[in-house]
């Protein structure tokens, strides 16, 4: 081989080497360009379930804008992009598509209900694009983990089960617990905590009655739990039985029985006591939140005064803070991330957040395995007028009835 | 007797009432024109809001909310035989069955219901109404009975009886019978055939209707309080679904026999009640309970 063509085939090998070895020119993730990330915030804003979002997602914006306000993040502001999901998983993934696809959103951030949280899943995990839920448990997405899907910051049904478990041995001093939770996938679960947590803390459930989410009597349910001589009754009924069986736990006057709900049956525990009509069936009765007070009480003070500073005309629900965890754990998130942002690396920030909110009672964490943002509750002693905080925060171990 | 099963029974026989009343709101319906309303259950949840704005929005006593739902009620039922279903039926189709056409028509009312009620602002928020009764629980022995549930079965037994009556002893309820057994024989004697099915069709309604407002001091009134709608259906077709008594006996006995499965089998079966019901009656005596075993021909 001549001088010539050895020259020319070691060029040509240099050259291939280079082009092999040199960095790619990655194009840049959507919804971030130097001085801006686009965040798609959802919620149910119109329809019977507004109230579980409409306060929740403007608290997440007002957290976003208080966080430009003092710089924004690595000198990228924050822009929401806004979508109402209605609560309806169809409209749900209809508008996570809208904001990927159209609006070219960073990631989504949203759901208030857990079926519509849910129904996103599987186009966010195919995009390969973030979701952190808004204040929707959506356990189906979360547990098992998967890598594009947070939430659960509220806690997952499993937290549910396994802190009033504990609550109801540990406060109460039961010995002997009867459940009352549904037949549904999110009732076998946070009764399967429940009664993993009770039997490591030396109670026994007496008695385990699984109704419908539609049932319309629950008569044979409580005679069921009256004939059981249980020390505590424990619900997870939704708000429609949670309603019937206080109504029903007060006819029969089973109130020397302590009865413990968990939140999802008493969204709004003033509505919840009209609809009972009978104050005296309140009279041992017990709530879990899991905001770190009352809705009003003194370490929300400071939520509600922010909210009212930029919402003046909107009195917040009850739902406005459970926005706030979720949007904190974004911008931790994002500001661990670095200058350099990609969704992946996002997500991998994501994963190494743990803090506490000062708005709900535990601290949120996520980790390589883990996508359910918290893990804890407090219990309310409500006698239909007065709340009144019960001592303590109860966790899940995120391993007992799994 | 054990408390339990006492217990259950009362409350079975409570909840059988309210099913049994619905059963013959059905019935009415079925029997004048052979179409099972499937807008029974949202007539149900339509009469509980009616009752909540007549006491809460109207300021009306308790006892008059009844009069004024069964009214708005019976006016919406008529009117939806009159400007539909009487266009529905006239515009048969040969080789068509006009009967589909017509239950598609109550499955569209039902859906327009359920809609209209859903945009109506006042009911975002979930409610039930006041007890009709209320006052310290009476005790039967072991068995407690609370004010309202004995109100219910009273208000019940007292509709049960003015239907009785109407059919019985008025013309207007005479010349309903005869429409329904035979419509062209009832024609031929001068009976107004259209505006009897209209009657019907608003009797029904109304039935419903105070169904639900008997319903709505136990349950949430919510735009879906109307699927108790599936348990009227089971004890009307145990009952034969062509026989008012056997409508009562039917809601009765389910009642009685979902609380007894709850009590003695498990929670979970309570909501198979109503179809393990249906399949022992069909298996046994599928005519139903109280249905003979001749059937009166129409022509």
């Amino acid at each position: 081989m001549n001088s010539h063509r050895r020259f020319v085939l070691r060029g040509l090998l240099l050259a291939a080497t280079l082009g092999l070895t040199a960095h790619p020119v990655r194009a840049a993730d959507p919804g971030i360009t130097s001085n801006e990330i686009t965040i798609g915030l959802f919620a149910p804003m119109s329809g019977p379930l507004t109230a579980f979002g409409l306060d929740a997602l403007q608290a997440a914006k007002m957290w976003y804008e208080e966080t430009n306000k003092n710089g924004g993040i690595h000198g990228r502001k924050i822009k929401v992009v806004i979508e109402d999901d209605k609560c309806n998983p169809n409209e749900a993934v209809a508008v996570v598509k809208k904001l990927i696809t159209v609006d070219k959103v960073f990631f989504v951030h949203g759901g208030s209900c857990t079926a519509a949280a849910v129904a996103a899943q599987e186009f966010v995990t195919r995009e390969k694009v973030p979701h952190v839920m808004l204040n929707a448990s959506g356990d189906g997405a979360v547990i098992p983990a998967t890598r594009y899907v947070f939430g659960a910051f509220a806690g997952t049904q499993r937290t549910v089960g396994a802190t009033l478990a504990e609550f109801a041995v540990k406060e109460l001093k039961a010995k002997k617990i009867a459940v009352i939770a549904h037949d549904d996938e999110y009732g076998v679960a946070n009764t399967a905590t429940l009664k993993a947590v009770a039997t490591a803390l030396g109670a026994q459930v007496v008695a385990t009655e699984m109704i419908s989410p539609r049932i319309t009597d629950v008569t044979a349910p409580l005679l069921n739990v009256r004939a059981a001589n249980a020390d505590v009754i424990v619900s997870t009924a939704y708000p429609g039985p949670a309603v019937l069986i206080a109504q029903k736990y007060g006819e029969f006057g089973m109130m020397k029985t302590p009865l413990a709900q968990a939140i999802q049956g008493i969204p709004v525990p003033s509505a919840f006591a009209k609809n009972v009509g009978n104050d005296a069936a309140l009279a041992n009765f017990y709530y879990g939140s899991p905001l770190n007070d009352l809705t009003d009480g003194p370490k929300q003070q400071k939520w509600i005064a922010m909210y009212k500073q930029y919402y003046p005309d909107r009195t917040p629900s009850g739902f406005m803070a459970y926005g706030l965890p979720s949007a904190m754990a974004v911008t931790r998130a994002l500001e661990k991330a670095g200058k350099d942002l990609t969704r992946e690396t996002f997500i991998d920030a994501l994963e190494t957040v743990e803090f506490e909110t000062g708005v709900i009672a535990a601290p949120v964490a996520f980790g390589k395995s883990r996508r359910d943002g918290s893990r804890g509750s407090l219990f309310v002693k409500f006698d239909g007028k007065t709340h009144t905080l019960m001592p303590g925060v109860y966790l899940w171990d995120g391993k007992a009835g799994m | 007797m054990s408390p339990l099963l006492l217990q259950g029974i009362a409350g079975g026989i409570v909840s059988g009432c309210v099913y049994a009343l619905i059963a013959l709101s059905l019935v009415i319906v079925y029997k004048s024109s052979d179409v099972i309303n499937f807008a029974g259950g949202e007539l149900v949840m339509i009469g509980g809001y009616l009752g909540m704005f007549a006491l809460l929005w109207l300021g009306l006593p308790y006892l008059l909310i009844f009069p004024f739902g069964a009214l708005v009620i019976f006016v919406v039922g008529a009117l939806f035989d009159r400007v539909v279903l009487t266009k529905v039926a006239g515009r048969s189709v040969h080789g068509q069955s006009v009967l589909v056409a017509m239950i598609i028509a109550t499955v569209g009312l039902s859906y327009m219901l359920k809609g209209i009620v859903r945009v109506i602002p006042y009911t975002e928020e979930v409610r039930r109404l006041p007890p009709i009764s209320s006052g310290t629980p009476i005790f039967v022995g072991p068995v407690v009975l609370q004010h309202q549930d004995i109100a219910i079965v009273l208000a019940a037994i007292a509709i049960m009886a003015a239907l009785w009556a109407f059919f019985s002893f008025t013309m207007a309820g005479k010349a309903l019978r005869a429409t329904s057994q035979n419509p062209r024989a009832a024609a031929l004697v001068g009976i107004p055939v259209r505006t009897m099915s209209m009657t019907a069709w608003g009797l029904a309604a109304a039935l419903a209707g105070v169904s639900g407002i008997l319903l709505a001091p136990k349950l949430l009134i919510t735009p879906d309080m109307g699927v108790i709608v599936i348990l009227a259906l089971a004890a009307a077709i145990i009952g034969g679904f062509v026989s008012l008594p056997g409508c009562v006996a039917g809601g009765i006995l389910l009642g009685v026999v979902q609380n007894m499965i709850g009590v003695y089998v498990s929670s979970r079966a309570i909501s198979l009640a109503p179809f393990l019901v249906i399949m022992v009656v069909l298996l046994l005596r599928p005519q139903g309970l109280f249905a003979g075993r001749a059937v009166a021909k129409k022509v």
